[in-house]
Order: structure tokens, then sequence, then C-alpha cells
């Protein structure tokens, strides 16, 4: 017999402890990594090709201050500015039924944002009935599918954070963005609806290269520094970071639980890996008689728990990763991850969770045999 | 006959060394399910603590929160003179316009910012909400650019200090007092003067009225009145029924606390099942004696039934009495109504307590069951010769 026959016979004689116990590694391993993609999901915003150019400028008081109209020809000969558009957050609610909306609609400029939005595909025709019709909108491919919507149908929006309801024709369905879930509709449709009050949500602006993304957020900064409206332009990353510091506690919360998670993980192998070793006290006693060294029993004792801990990490961590693969995260939480993927980091992190666990719970059962005397081991009669 | 209880209380405590980690096991999945759900039971706490059960509640019919309303002047110029509500003793009606604005403002600790809820409010408004009162400093005066900022939220945001001043839009702000909401949702709020809110963030329009309706029949007819008139596209409810729907941000939480739970469990359930099976392994002689001695096979599978739910309560007071530690701690996150910071408490109810027992004690008896019934399977003569 190799000595890898011997470690594997001797790891699987109590075959339902090793079972119960890959089990249990592999479990707590799938939720750490669980939790880390779901904290990535919403520490970590989604970027696509177009975000490093892509700049923010909302009202300095708040995002939900609107800003005046007028900024529109400031902000457009400030150089370094190659497109901006109105982008106005509608926040309807769909159908009027639905408890809440999974997907978002954005009053805009079609021909303004379709130099902003360079990753949506629209097909030209498409792209034309947009810009003809003003009660028009376009729809991402994914909330199209999730409706089953097609060109021409209609959508009906109640207005939550606006004082109207608005209805769309579907003129054009987009992919090919990072989150292929809104409706981009006529900012003038939006501003005749609500009888043109000269104000929009956010300006959309593109810079005209990703180096001088800063530099022009300094300079809208500073153009209306000390207007009655100052605004507060940041690239996207920054602004969707912004959301990120709004969570608050809650990130730190589930940090804290993959902690406790890894910590239970620990307990529940330690002691496995120290009843299988305590149950062949008398073995591993005969094995030092024999003449096996002692680094060698340390070996065999270390080979095993090093061997559960990874195949608990391979089925674990392995398992979300292909789970995340298949599912359709969107769908089943109704729209609040979109991604939902495991990183070669993550996958990284749980294998050195498990070797480390490998380490420590054979550390134990070591120290025992060590301290052992072949005598007093050949003793024992548990 | 059954075997005496003492049986499996004395089975637990003798093999301690050997249980220890799966009790601990099972007390961290406990742990970890209380304190999720105190968390959304502290957001429905404090929801459902909100407003005074006397008073009606008016937003813009579609809104799903007072933040995101918008109110005509118009409308307040008629709604104030309606006979349904109370005058006071200046023969004032008691009505309330609100304006509510979010407020961006930097966190103290330097990491990042948030979204603060800027109420502005009437002298009317501050009578209508009792359960408001100053614990530092004063009120504003009307008129000027003064402020009372939530003292739960003071040390969560920069310059909350009484005296300091911060800016928003193109004023700066002196906070002048600390209020407290009793463990409502206003203590996630800061109060100034209506007006000056208005004039500050340009706003033409309300967010809101609040009215203290005379008694509770002319409470139901202007509920009746708001409703039926087709000049006011409003929607008017019950004060306290309005806060106590604002607990969208529970839910989520709700969700991954559950979510947790389950997953941990099933890893707890193996744990416990290991232990089982070991700890039976190890007296398989001490069963065969039970048998010879008579005790049939159901009372071998109940005794170790119990050992394995009493193991695990164990773990569970143990997960319970840990959370419990959190219990009044004030934390905070993005409420999903108003968009803006919430503050609220860890609140561990005896509810969710049992309900954590009820759970451990479940894994406990699902991770003992087939170890006991195999127990209770052997072959009598076996057991009694193994080692």
């Amino acid at each position: 017999m190799t000595t890898i026959g011997f470690i594997a016979r001797n790891a699987l004689r109590n075959k339902r402890r090793f079972i119960l116990s890959v089990s249990s590694v592999a479990m707590s391993l799938f939720l750490l990594v669980t939790l880390q993609v779901a904290l990535r999901e919403l520490t970590n915003p989604i970027n696509d090709e177009g975000s490093t150019l892509r700049i923010i400028v909302r009202n300095k008081v708040s995002l939900a201050q609107p800003l005046p109209a007028r900024q529109l020809a400031t902000i457009e000969r400030i150089p370094g500015v190659a497109a901006v558009t109105p982008f106005s957050y509608f926040g309807g609610l769909y159908k009027g039924d639905e408890k809440f909306t999974s997907f978002a609609q954005f009053a805009v400029d079609p021909v303004r944002a379709n130099e902003l939005l360079s990753d949506a595909k629209v097909p030209a025709e498409q792209m034309k009935a947009w810009v003809a019709d003003r009660t028009s909108a376009v729809v991402g491919k994914m909330t199209a599918e999730r409706y089953k919507l097609k060109i021409g149908d209609r959508m009906q929006f109640t207005g939550q954070i606006y004082p109207c309801d608005l209805e769309f024709k579907i003129a054009g369905i987009y992919e090919g963005t990072a989150d292929d879930r809104n409706v981009f509709f006529h900012h003038k449709y939006l501003d005749e609806s609500l009888g043109n009050p000269g104000t929009v949500g956010t300006w959309w602006v593109k810079a005209a290269s990703a180096e001088e993304a800063t530099l022009i957020t300094d300079r809208i900064n500073k153009a209306f520094a000390n207007t009655s409206a100052e605004v507060r332009a940041e690239t996207e990353r920054a602004f969707q970071l912004g959301f990120v510091s709004m969570w608050a506690n809650i990130k730190i919360l589930i940090g804290g639980i993959s902690v406790v998670v890894v910590f239970a993980l620990l307990l529940v192998t330690v002691s496995t890996m120290s009843m299988a070793i305590r149950e062949r006290f008398r073995e591993l006693a005969v094995l030092k008689a024999l003449g096996f060294r002692r680094r060698e029993l340390f070996a065999f004792i270390l080979a095993e728990s090093f061997g559960l801990a990874t195949l608990g990490a391979v089925f674990g961590a392995g398992g979300a990763w292909c789970l995340y693969r298949v599912l359709d995260m969107q769908t089943l939480s109704s729209g609040m991850f979109v991604m939902f993927e495991v990183t070669p980091q993550m996958m990284a992190l749980a294998f050195s969770i498990a070797a480390v666990l490998g380490l420590l719970s054979a550390a134990a059962p070591m120290i025992g045999v060590a301290r052992t005397s072949v005598v007093q081991g050949l003793k024992t009669l548990d | 006959m059954a075997l005496p209880l003492r049986y499996s209380f004395r089975n637990v405590l003798i093999r301690w060394r050997s249980t220890f980690a799966t009790v601990l096991g099972i007390a961290l999945v406990v742990f970890v399910f209380v304190l999720l759900q105190s968390l959304a039971a502290g957001i429905e706490k404090s929801s459902g603590n909100t407003g005074d059960p006397r008073n009606i509640m008016i937003v813009r019919k579609g809104s799903t929160a007072e933040s995101a309303s918008l109110i005509s002047r118009e409308n307040l110029r008629e709604i104030q003179y309606f006979e349904e509500i109370a005058r006071n003793d200046r023969g004032e009606p008691i009505i309330s316009a609100d304006v509510l604005v979010l407020v961006n403002l930097p966190r103290s600790d330097g990491s990042g910012e948030a979204n603060v809820l800027l109420r502005g409010v009437s002298p009317r408004g501050v009578e209508l909400r009792p359960q408001v009162r100053l614990v530092a400093g004063r009120w504003f005066t009307p008129g000027k650019r003064e402020i009372v900022v939530s003292s739960r939220m003071a040390n969560r945001f920069a310059n909350f200090g009484i005296g300091q001043s911060f800016k928003a839009g193109t004023a700066n702000f002196i906070v002048v007092g600390w209020l407290d909401g009793g463990g409502s949702a206003f203590d996630s709020e800061c109060w100034m003067d209506a007006d000056e809110c208005r004039s500050v963030f340009e706003r033409d329009l309300y967010s809101s009225f609040l009215v203290r309706p005379v008694d509770e029949s002319a409470a139901t007819k202007f509920l009746e009145r708001i409703e039926a008139d087709r000049r006011f596209k409003l929607k008017a409810e019950k004060e306290v029924e309005y806060y106590r729907k604002q607990t969208m941000t529970a839910a989520p939480i709700k969700w991954l606390g559950g979510f947790l739970a389950i997953m941990m469990s099933v890893g707890a359930v193996f744990a416990a099942m290991n232990t089982m099976y070991a700890s039976i392994g190890a007296r398989t002689r001490e069963i065969g004696t039970l048998r010879v001695l008579g005790f049939r096979r159901r009372s071998v599978v109940l005794a170790l039934l119990i050992e394995g739910a009493l193991l695990a309560l164990i773990g569970g007071i143990v997960g319970c009495g840990v959370a419990y530690l959190w219990n009044g701690y004030t934390t905070a996150t993005m409420g999903f109504e108003t968009f803006s910071e919430i503050v609220f408490e860890f609140t561990v109810t005896p509810r969710l307590m049992a309900e954590g027992l009820i759970f451990a004690v479940l894994v406990g008896l699902l991770g003992s069951f087939l170890p006991s019934v195999r127990a209770s399977r052997l072959p009598v003569i076996a057991a009694l010769k193994s080692v």
C-alpha cells in the first residue's frame, strides 16, 4: 500500500463521518463565498466601458434636489466636455400595481444621450423611431424579456417622485450595458407632463478622455460655485461609491457575519479531526512501535485533515462558483443583485481558509500524538 | 418504559469536552439569526412607534414616502379651514405643513457622506408631535437659519454639536439643539423652520400636512372628505398607519437573516450528527446494556433525541444570550423609503429569542435523529461484545 493510499483509506474508514465533515466545511465555505459575493455586489458598483468617461453632476444639497435646466449651456461650454444630457430618475411604479419596480426609468435627451450611453446597442431604425416620437422609450433587454415586451407595446408608470403618471410606447430595445434593465425616455415628455418646471434631476457628462475626467469635474464644480444651485460633479465610480457609503453599518455587519461563519467552521472541523485521531490513538502507537517516525505520523494526520478541508473547499467554493454561473440571480432577487459573480479572489480566499483550517485542525491531534509515548498509546482503549 | 431524563441530561454534561464545539457551533447559528432579525425588528419597532394616534397625515396620491411627496399651497389654504380640524386656544387650526429635504452631509468619521432627512416644520408641527423632545440646547427661532438635530445622529455626522454649523445648499445652518424622538422615526430627522427651509432650498411646494381632527368621528369624516374631493390628488391616513408601513428596509435584512440561518443550520446539523454518531459510537456497550435491561428501542431513541435537543438548547441559550448583549445598541443604514440615513436599535424581542431557541432545538433533533435510530437498531449481543 502506498502512503497516499494509506492516508485515503484512513480518511475514508468512517465514511459517514468523512462525508459529514466535508459537507459541513463545504456548506460553510459556500456561505462564505455567497456573503462575499453579496458584499461585493453592494459595495462594488458595476462598471462598463463608458463608465471611465462618464461624469455625473448633481445638486450639492443632495440627489433629490433638482438642478435648473439653464445650466446646460454653461456645461456645454466647459473645455473637455464631449457631450452632456439631462438625466432624471423618474422612479415610477410599473403598471402602478407593483409594490416596487425592479428597474429604473430615466428621462434623457435621446440625441445627446446616444453619445453617452455608447455601450447600449440599439438598431439604427429603432433609434430613429425613438428620437422621432416624443412619447416613446427604449427598454433594456432584460426588462423586455422579463415582462415579455416587444416593440410597439405600451408601458404605464405611476410617478412616485414626480407628481405625474406617464405612458410610453416602446420604440426600441437595447443591450450591451452592464445592467440592461433600464428604460430611457424623452426628457421633454417629462417636462410637458409637469408643466415645464425648468428643472432636471442630474446632468450626465461625457469627458473627452479618461485622463481629463477629474479635471473636468473640478471645472464643472467651479463653474457653479456660489450660484443659487451649486453642483457636485463626480465620476460615475465616485458617484456610485457615494451610495455605498450610505449603506453604513450594514457592510460591517455582513463582514462580521463572514468572520463568525469561518469561526464556526473552524470549531466543527477541529472537533471532527480530533475525534478521528483520538479514535485511532492505539493504531498510531502501533505505527510508532513499528518504527514510523514522529514526523511521518504528523504527515499522515496533516495530509488527512488538509485533504478533508480542501475537498470541502472544492465542493463549497466550487459549488458556489458553478451555482452562481448557472443561476439567474437577477430574476431570483427581483433585481437587487445583478452580477452575482464569484471572483478568483474569493475562490482564493476560500481555498486559503481551507488550507489554514487543515493546518489548525491537525494541530491538536498532532500535539496529542507527540505527547503520548508508545506504551501509553497502546494502553488506550478508546 | 422511558429512560429517565437524568440519563440524557447527565450524558450532555459528562461529555462536554467532545460536544463543546457542536454547542458553540449551534450557538453561533442562533446568534447570527437572532442578531439579524433584531435589526429588522428594530426598524419595525421604530416605525411602529412613530406618530400620534389622533393625527392624520396627508401626502400626494401615488407617493410612497413623505419625502417624495409634493403638495401645493392652494391645497393648504383650502384644507386648513375644514371644520373637522381642531383649533388651539388661540383659535388657529392645528395643521402643520412640512417640507422635507434630503441633504447630503459628511459623516463625522470621514468615511463618506450620507443623506439626512431635514424637516422644515411649523410651530404647530412641534405641538402635533409630542413624542419629540428637546434634550439639549433650545428650539430653532422661526425665520433664522437654525437647526435642531437628532441627538442619535449627532455623533454620526460632522459638525452636529451644539453651536457648530454646517453648509447645506446656499446657507449655513447653526445647530442650536438636539432632539430625541423617543425611539421613533423622528430620531432620524433634523428639524428647522418650515418657511426658512422652503426659501433656502427653493421649494414652492410642501411635502406633507399633519392635522389634528376635533375627535374620532371628525377624523373619519375628514378622511372621507379628502378621499372624495376631486380637487385634491391627496391621500390622507392616520399618522401611525403611515409610519407602520414604512418598513421596506427591514425586508431584505429579514431575508438575509433567514437565508443565513438556514444555510448555517445545515452545516450545524452535519456537525451535530457527527458529534452524536461519535458519542453513540463510544457507548455502544452502554446502549447494549440498556437494551438488555429491558429498555425498548423507542425509549433509547427518545433518550438520545432528548440528549441532542438538550445539547442544542444549551447552544441556543448561549447564542441568544450573546445576541442580547447587542439589545438597544444604536445603528443606522439607508432607509429605502426616505432614501436617507435611518437610525434604529437592535431589538431582541422575547419572541425572537423563542424563535432562536426553537430553531436550535430543531437543529439538535435533526442532527440526532439518524444517529439515535442507528443506535437503537444495534443488535444487542454485538453491542455488548464491542470494546
